[in-house]
């Protein structure tokens, strides 16, 4: 895709992509935050990616040693039932990765097709939506997640990706829809109504692209949070019942009174990890904006 | 302008009556019987006693009628401010078990989203100015925002608690003293409301403080501030007005994270054996107390539906474009 | 987590700053407002049960409790006190029972005897044929002055006879009728009396003052809140709130006179339970003196005695199990359904299953294997050793094949669902699942919520469960009905045979077992043996754990706990069908304040 820098009005829709690759990435790679963020989340998925594989036992394996210290053969110690710490602690980054990515393409798929349809149209359509969206986040979430959760047999991984898609899209449609707004007037967009065209190709044309940059950033941001929310969830008790996770080890350790015991290794390793995953992906988002946006570069 | 605010006005209305009638529903739909379960709680009970408990209690709780009356008496409750007895918690009513909550919710939650609120525009400002600061209060600022709650509520009061010993990490007060308003209740009210109101704090503040910073950055490079540089203002005064253009979508944010705190922090207060209102609710849900779950939602639509009308009549008075388009688009 | 706001902020050129300031500030305001009141409840007119809640607060006489007069405890209530009322066995506040109101008898499960309590002499030696007399001790008051009679005492087991909203309206079912003369209670009973039901009665119910029952309406005797509890024990309610009740020792008790037994704690203070790591740390720093929490670890802290903070922990026993046993925990497969209603699968479940390693894997050592038969350790007496040893299965996997192969399974996955949050049996689970999977049989582990597990059980939608409603009791009888009662309902909401196995030759067994008098030790042990038989060959349920009777003691201010050394030997638990029924309030009546630390 042709990434157009954002605030640049008087391109039309399709500018010389290779002109503008270039300087992205000329950019880019100069840009600290986005190398170093960058940098962090890849080491972060190859490490979802291959932790599991040099784990010596599954993640929910009993080995007979229950509460060891980390070192020897137990990386990262053993919890009260003397599972592998390390082990569940590489088999929740990625289970934390796929809820990420399911909740960030749900918000946004549902945020976006809402934001620029009530952006587009105003007048009753947009109350209606705005209606909705106040609904939407009236309705206490973890209520429902508990009430829609227990019909099911077992919360998987794909229904609490989705749940909090669902519950997560307000955000995305109001800024979607403001940005719609202020681009509708502009003077492209006026020739492109004269011209005939109709309005899903305006949108998909002409709108998006020019908030491309705008909605990459916005689907990074979505799935941070959808990774944090996850991790609530979990520890309450509430995510997926059949895997392992980074919120559940901490409701783990909890429930087992980790904390008065000391027992660090169980609660520590899983929220620090998490913090980074996301630290990662806001920086890198930052330097991306920075990269996109001229004038937030530092004066 | 009038026509957009009685159609606004009917917009919040609508919203109102079916937010609280889903809200109404939710807990009627979980599966199982709540009476069901509170007679589960009486031990051995043969067939005759069961049932003859079953009808008493269904009785008391309006529960033996169809559903379309009991959603009738929800709301002639509703109106009349009797929101029944709580199932879970029986004798005591739900408005005295949410009000007896409330303060707890509000006075840890509110403190913290204000005191985080101004202390991160400040930090945000100030880094928009100057690079150094900048360097060091935005990656903060993004660690911050980065963590996920529950680890904070577990390392605070590891570190603060179990380790150093300064705080302790649970509970609203000691157990050994009785709600009084002496000073050694109120210290320790204020000992255990510490750890959670700085966790809560700190989680805040990184948002808060990148937002400002980025608006205020914006702002001070837009047409505006150069028109005003050009005019020959001093850099005071072009920060002035950019610091008021910043503040104003930041105080929006403020009006919405204050009008849902209602809701209570449900991992805070959970995390922390916080007696509020999210605990309350984690509570009510697992026990299906279907009173207690509609009370609480109520305050929770009411405390929303405020925040949001608040935040249109701001658009109204800032923005005309927002008027415009309100009227219809121009097809 | 709030995402940045840069991006919406391009559209408010022009501020008015003072607006939004003043719907900001009028939002904060409102937000406030709404916290209204004090947190005192308001009571609003109900039209039905619970009509007495008129005052929620009893007149508060105490505003601080001096530390060295009172006893802390927890682990019993999960919601806030509001309760006094001993019919209402599943609400009333801790306390209730074993406090206030007291029953005839109490059962000692060390000692195996019922001692007398309100009523005197040897509780078998009151039947006369089929009648049996019930000498009610004189010189007890009520705590409001009036005299406890013969009529209190037969008014109680009247109630229960004629309202069947009344708990204990089962154990007097077999009862015709109840007449008071004096301090003497003669009780006959429609042909054969229900021996077993009616010795339940007779140390778990509790006597009841007629002045104050006979006036309710008849809905609401099991019902009312009962705030202001009129009753013959040793304390009287002091105060409550959301947080905890508090009782105050009332000097006439007769229990001082007649048998020596005073508390030296002037009040008792039990505390609604928060999450156990919130009960640990309380314990720990010494704000709770009595904890029946269950605190998964707590072994790790017994062998601090002595360390930071200068306490030391108490538990029943000085080593493993640390625990005496309360409950017996039962894989309970659903026997109506394929492929559990198969004996051989049921067969293969009980032999691939290693009740010791579940017991240490998930509480390290503070609960103990179940014996074959499930009975507690209490009712060891009846357990029939050479049935055991012959028939009982044991954890061997290559039997357990055998068995299976014999079953028909083919491999299909079966579901075990324990309640969500509960975390020591989510945690077995694990230990279950992996033990089945290792003979071949497919689990797939479930947490649905409380309500709607119980819901899922009751119906008989479900596979495998655990069950931990078999309590301690004085004779097998209620174990064995719990087993295999009949009929099976549509919805079995009473719990009893949850497990849904069809066997009317064991179920007459039962029924026949409840007409025996317990003096009959021989009639009672051929009756059981053959249940032990059947249960094995049946395997309806199958017998894991004991869960414990869970109680830690910090002596920085209390000590003199119980002990399974010494003569303090009595229930260390509060909870109801404990303290009022069996021996805890001797372990109350012992406890002596910790003498200052010398030097």
């Amino acid at each position: 895709m042709s990434v157009t820098v954002s605030g640049v009005v008087e391109e039309p829709a399709a500018p010389t992509a290779g002109r503008r690759r270039s300087d992205f990435f000329y950019y880019g790679l100069r840009n600290k935050k986005l190398v170093f963020g960058l940098g962090l989340e890849l080491l972060l998925v190859l490490f979802a990616i291959i932790g599991p594989m040099l784990a010596k036992y599954g993640p929910q394996t009993l080995t007979g040693a229950q509460l060891r210290h980390p070192g020897g053969t137990y990386w990262l110690g053993t919890d009260s039932l003397g599972e592998d710490v390390y082990s569940q602690l590489a088999n929740g980054l990625r289970e934390s990765y796929l809820v990420g990515a399911l909740g960030a393409v749900s918000a946004a798929v549902v945020g976006m097709a809402l934001g620029f349809t009530a952006g587009w149209r105003g007048g009753i359509l947009d109350e209606v939506l705005q209606m909705i969206t106040n609904i939407i986040v009236m309705l206490p979430s973890l209520v429902l997640l508990v009430v829609i959760g227990s019909y099911l047999n077992s919360r998987s991984v794909l229904f609490e990706g989705v749940f909090i898609g669902l519950t997560t899209w307000p955000w995305v449609a109001r800024a979607v829809r403001a940005q719609t707004f202020s681009l509708r007037s502009r003077e492209f967009v006026e020739m492109a109504k004269l011209s005939g065209r109709r309005p899903v190709e305006i949108i998909v044309r002409d709108i998006a692209p020019n908030m491309a940059s705008y909605l990459f950033l916005v689907v990074i941001l979505l799935f941070g949070s959808s990774m944090l929310l996850a991790a609530s969830y979990d520890f309450l008790g509430l995510g997926p019942s059949d895997t392992v996770s980074l919120g559940w080890m901490m409701n783990q350790a909890t429930q087992n009174a980790a904390l008065l015991y000391r027992e660090w290794w169980w609660f520590i390793p899983p929220g620090a990890v998490l913090t980074a995953m996301v630290a990662a992906l806001l920086v890198a988002n930052v330097g991306l904006d920075e990269v996109f946006n001229p004038k937030l570069r530092q004066q | 302008m009038r026509r957009y605010l009685i159609r606004k006005l009917i917009t919040y209305v609508l919203a109102f009556f079916v937010g609280v009638s889903i809200d109404w529903g939710i807990p009627h739909l979980i599966p199982g019987d709540p009476i069901q379960g509170l007679l589960s709680r009486f031990g051995q009970l043969d067939p005759a006693s069961y049932t003859a408990l079953y009808k008493t209690f269904a009785q008391s709780f309006g529960l033996n009628v169809p559903l379309w009356q009991q959603y009738l008496n929800f709301w002639k409750g509703l109106l009349t401010g009797n929101m029944g007895i709580s199932i879970s918690d029986d004798p005591n009513t739900v408005t005295s078990l949410v009000f007896g909550a409330m303060p707890y919710t509000l006075a840890l939650l509110v403190p913290a989203v204000v005191l985080s609120y101004v202390v991160g525009n400040r930090l945000g400002a100030a880094a928009a100015r100057r690079r150094l600061l900048d360097n060091t209060v935005l990656p903060l600022g993004y660690v911050f925002q980065a963590i996920p709650y529950p680890w904070l509520a577990l390392v605070v009061p590891y570190l603060l608690g179990v380790v150093w010993h300064v705080f302790p990490t649970s509970g609203a007060y000691s157990e050994t003293l009785l709600p009084a308003w002496n000073w050694t209740f109120i210290g320790s009210l204020l000992d255990h409301w510490f750890l959670p109101f700085l966790t809560v704090f700190i989680v805040s503040l990184g948002g808060w403080a990148i937002g400002m910073r980025n608006l205020v950055i914006y702002e001070l490079e837009n047409d505006s501030s150069r028109y005003l540089r050009a005019l020959g203002a001093s850099e005071r005064v072009v920060r002035r007005y950019a610091y008021r253009s910043a503040s104003l979508p930041q105080l929006s944010g403020l009006a919405l994270a204050l009008g849902v705190v209602i809701g209570g922090n449900i991992v805070t207060e959970i995390a922390f054996d916080y007696p509020g209102l999210g605990h309350l609710i984690f509570g009510a849900i697992t026990s299906q107390d279907y009173f207690l779950l509609q009370g609480i939602f109520i305050f929770i639509v009411i405390g929303v539906l405020i925040a949001n009308f608040l935040i249109d009549l701001v658009f109204i008075t800032v923005d005309p474009r927002t008027r415009l388009s309100m009227q219809g688009a121009a097809a | 987590m709030r995402p940045t706001k840069g991006f919406t902020g391009r559209r408010w050129r022009t501020a008015r700053y003072g607006t939004a300031a003043l719907a900001v500030l009028t939002l904060g305001v409102a937000s406030a407002c709404s916290s209204g009141g004090s947190p005192s409840s308001t009571s609003t007119s109900s039209a039905s049960a619970s009509a007495s809640a008129s005052s929620s607060s009893a007149p508060v006489t105490t505003t601080s409790f001096p530390r060295n007069e009172t006893l802390y405890t927890s682990g019993t209530s999960y919601s806030a006190p509001s309760n006094w009322n001993p019919l209402d066995t599943g609400n009333f506040a801790t306390g209730t029972q074993g406090l206030i109101y007291e029953p005839l008898y109490l059962y000692d499960p060390i000692k195996k005897s019922y001692d007398p309590w309100l009523a005197t002499g040897a509780l078998n030696s009151g039947w006369h044929g089929s009648s049996y007399v019930i000498n009610v001790r004189s010189g007890v008051k009520w705590s409001d002055g009036t005299a406890l009679t013969g009529a209190d005492v037969a008014y109680s087991i009247n109630l229960a006879m004629k309202n069947s909203t009344d708990p204990y309206s089962t154990n007097v079912a077999t009862v015709a009728t109840a007449t008071a003369s004096g301090n003497t209670v003669t009780v006959t009973f429609k042909g054969t009396p229900g021996y077993t039901e009616f010795t339940d009665y007779l140390w778990r119910a509790p006597v009841l003052p007629e002045a104050v029952w006979s006036k309710l309406p008849a809905s609401q005797i099991a019902t009312f809140a009962n705030t202001h509890p009129v009753g013959t024990g040793p304390m009287t309610l002091d105060t409550y709130n959301a947080q905890e009740v508090a009782y105050q020792t009332q000097p006439n008790w007769w229990a001082t006179s007649a048998l020596g037994l005073s508390f030296k704690f002037k009040y008792l203070v039990d505390v609604v339970n928060g999450s156990n790591d919130q009960e640990l740390g309380q314990l720990t720093a010494g704000d709770i003196d009595w904890s029946n929490n269950f605190l998964p670890g707590i072994n790790q802290l017994m062998s601090a005695v002595g360390g930071n903070s200068g306490y030391t922990l108490k538990t029943y026993y000085s080593a493993a199990p640390y625990m005496l046993s309360a409950n017996t925990v039962w894989l309970e497969p659903n026997d109506s359904v394929a492929p559990m209603s198969n004996v051989n699968f049921r067969k293969a479940m009980a032999y691939a299953l290693n009740p010791s390693a579940i017991a240490q894997t998930v509480y390290g050592g503070i609960a103990e294997a179940a014996n074959p038969t499930g009975l507690l350790p209490g009712l060891s007496s009846f357990v029939n050793q050479g049935v055991v040893s012959a028939d009982a299965p044991t954890y061997n996997t290559a039997k357990a094949k055998q068995y299976l192969a014999a079953s028909g399974y083919h491999g299909q996955t079966i579901t075990l669902q324990v309640p969500e949050g509960w975390s020591d049996w989510m945690d077995a689970t694990t230990v279950i699942k992996d033990e089945l999977q290792a003979v071949g049989i497919n689990v797939s582990v479930i947490f649905p919520q409380a309500n709607t597990r119980t819901a899922n059980v009751d119906d008989g939608n479900y596979d495998l469960q655990l069950d931990n409603n078999a309590g301690a009791d004085s004779t097998p009888w209620s174990y064995y009905q719990r087993v295999y009662a009949l009929p099976i309902a549509k919805s079995q909401d009473s719990q009893l045979n949850w497990e849904r196995i069809n066997s009317p030759a064991d179920w007459s067994l039962v029924q026949e077992a409840a007409t025996v008098p317990l003096t009959d030790t021989a009639k009672l042990d051929s009756i059981y043996t053959q249940l032990e038989t059947d249960f094995f060959a049946q395997e309806p349920v199958i017998p894991l754990w004991y869960n414990g009777a869970w109680f830690q003691g910090n002596t920085s201010v209390w000590s003199d706990y119980p002990a399974s050394t010494g003569s303090d030997q009595n229930m260390p638990v509060m909870w109801a069908g404990y303290l009022g029924a069996m021996t805890t309030v001797y372990a109350l009546a012992d406890l002596r304040p910790t003498p200052a630390a010398a030097g």
